[in-house]
């Protein structure tokens, strides 16, 4: 419902824009890649990928007028496959209307993406990374619409720290947030609510419905005077609420915390960040009540290196570990650890190529048990190759 | 032996100086633009998408060369990154809903057209290109 409302205004604004001026300013935009999974064990992120899998298909088209100089209007439609998550059908990405008022105050409304880190608004875009799979700890791609965007409003700003003190760049948002029913998360919640519904002795629910939660939070980064030098700090608060069948499940407010720093000079950068993310879920059934606490720690340490005007090498080590209730951190079960390598080639300004091998530790991760039956090795590794087209 | 070495000695100042004369990059505006001059961190700020405004007040759009020495050093210069390190944070501006592409130019001549008819524009050329019809900017 509220994806057609978006729709209908955007083009009410669209088609007000077009009576009023030409149409010099309408961008287009547009990318569209196609990836391959293999694995020497484990299936990962919903796929086949012990057997090979071609199941990684993504593209989306995006269109924007600037109205005037501080009013812009926008759509991106996103369509996304990976294995058993997200489907062929065409989501809504961004839906806003944009009026910045000058430098220290812009504000964006509809549905627009929630900065949380250095990449959580770009990481379903994949033209703009060396990377085919961002560290998956901190950015899982099975859940990435999870923590993708909202409905709702956004201020943003930069302000300049005197002569020489840098430029600080702040956002603020706050909205309403969906839990995708085809997305990782679910699946996990799907099994819990199986496994109530069978003790209840009644059948399994699917989920018809999104579930979600209210959205809030901020991010502040420092451009510092150092030249390439940024560092940050991201906050995100959000609670959920959900129900399948008699089963009921959720989330209070938690916050999530980021922080993160970049530098860039010339052909080479290197970034590092860290999340905490602490969750009391919960499912319920009746006088059944399961807590499930979960405490979500990430970080990861990255370069990339461009020896050639088209060929950028990058390497990362990505570590994750869920220290939630009484977990013993260090059993594999409950942590793991990447070290990726990683190889992009740009083809032309428009075509590109990526080619990734994952060294991966540990069972926490982007494992799902229906797509494992005989259990998970504590290691495997995961070749992910990427062709991509931008304009 | 000693003679051999100078006529090389004196093509490479040569083409050592054409070199450093072609990757001048001055920077223009429309001449609507109030500033005078610009800061490197402004510049840096506008063409990262940062901010839309100079010291002064002055609303500005950039716009850039689609590539060239002088493109690249004035990315490396004031910006500080690679051409497609550039064209990655614009791209991740644009399909995140946070901006417009800068509009590109394949010659000065072009660049310099668009930005004498477009108020708010600035962009920057090599050094010799820039006219009468836009303003140059100091960068300070």
């Amino acid at each position: 419902m509220s994806r057609r409302v978006l729709s209908l205004l955007f083009l009410c604004a669209c088609a007000s824009t077009v009576f009023a001026q030409d149409l010099s300013n309408i961008q287009i935009h547009g990318f569209a890649t196609q990836g391959v999974l293999y694995s020497s064990a484990n299936n990962f992120l919903g796929a086949n990928t012990s057997a090979g899998s071609l199941q990684w298909t993504d593209g989306a088209v995006s269109v924007s007028d600037s109205v005037s100089d501080k009013l812009r209007v926008g759509i991106q439609l996103h369509m996304s496959q990976l294995g058993e998550f997200g489907g062929p059908s065409i989501q809504v990405d961004w839906a806003s209307g944009d009026y910045k008022l000058n430098d220290y105050a812009g504000f964006r409304a509809g549905k627009i993406k929630t900065p949380l880190g250095l990449f959580n608004d770009s990481q379903d875009v994949d033209a703009v990374h060396l990377w085919a799979l961002l560290p998956q700890g901190m950015y899982p791609i099975a859940n990435r619409s999870f923590y993708l965007s909202i409905l709702g409003g956004e201020y943003y700003g930069a302000a300049k720290l005197g002569n020489k003190g840098g430029t600080l760049v702040y956002r603020g948002y706050v909205g309403y947030r969906s839990l995708d029913i085809n997305g990782g998360y679910q699946n996990e919640i799907n099994s819990g609510v199986a496994s109530l519904e069978t003790g209840l002795g009644v059948p399994y629910t699917p989920p018809t419905s999104p579930s979600g939660g209210m959205s809030f939070g901020g991010d502040v980064r420092w451009i510092t005077p150092l030249k390439g030098l940024l560092i940050g700090e991201s906050t995100m608060i959000a609670d959920l609420h959900g129900s399948q069948g008699p089963v009921t499940f959720g989330q209070p407010l938690n916050s999530i915390d980021q922080y993160y720093a970049q530098f860039e000079k010339g052909k080479f950068f290197a970034d590092a960040e860290y999340r905490r993310q602490p969750v009391a879920f919960h499912e319920a059934a009746g006088p059944v009540f399961v807590p499930i606490p979960l405490d979500w720690r990430s970080w990861y340490l990255m370069t990339g290196y461009h020896v050639t005007e088209k060929l950028q090498l990058g390497t990362y080590y990505s570590h994750f570990v869920d220290a939630g209730g009484t977990n013993n951190t260090a059993l594999v079960a409950n942590y793991s650890k990447d070290w990726t390598v990683s190889a992009r080639y740009d083809f032309n300004p428009y075509f590109y190529a990526k080619l990734e091998e994952h060294f991966v530790h540990g069972t926490d991760g982007d494992y799902y048990a229906d797509d494992n039956p005989n259990g998970e090795k504590s290691r495997s590794n995961l070749l992910a190759a990427k062709i991509g087209f931008s304009f | 032996m000693k003679k051999s070495y100078l006529p090389a000695l004196f093509l490479g100042l040569v083409v050592a100086a054409s070199v450093a004369k072609a990757q001048d990059a001055v920077v223009v505006a429309n001449s609507g633009v109030k500033a005078t001059e610009v800061s490197s961190d402004d510049l840096r700020d506008v063409f990262t998408g940062a901010k839309s405004s100079l010291k002064d007040g002055s609303h500005v759009t950039p716009v850039t060369l689609k590539g060239g020495a002088e493109h690249e050093a004035f990315l490396k210069k004031y910006v500080g990154k690679s051409d497609s390190a550039f064209r990655a944070g614009w791209r991740s501006l644009v399909f995140t809903g946070q901006a417009s592409m800068p509009k590109t130019f394949d010659t000065d001549a072009a660049l310099i057209d668009y930005v004498a008819a477009t108020p708010g524009a600035i962009g920057y050329v090599s050094a010799g290109a820039a006219n009468d019809k836009v303003k140059t900017l100091a960068v300070k």
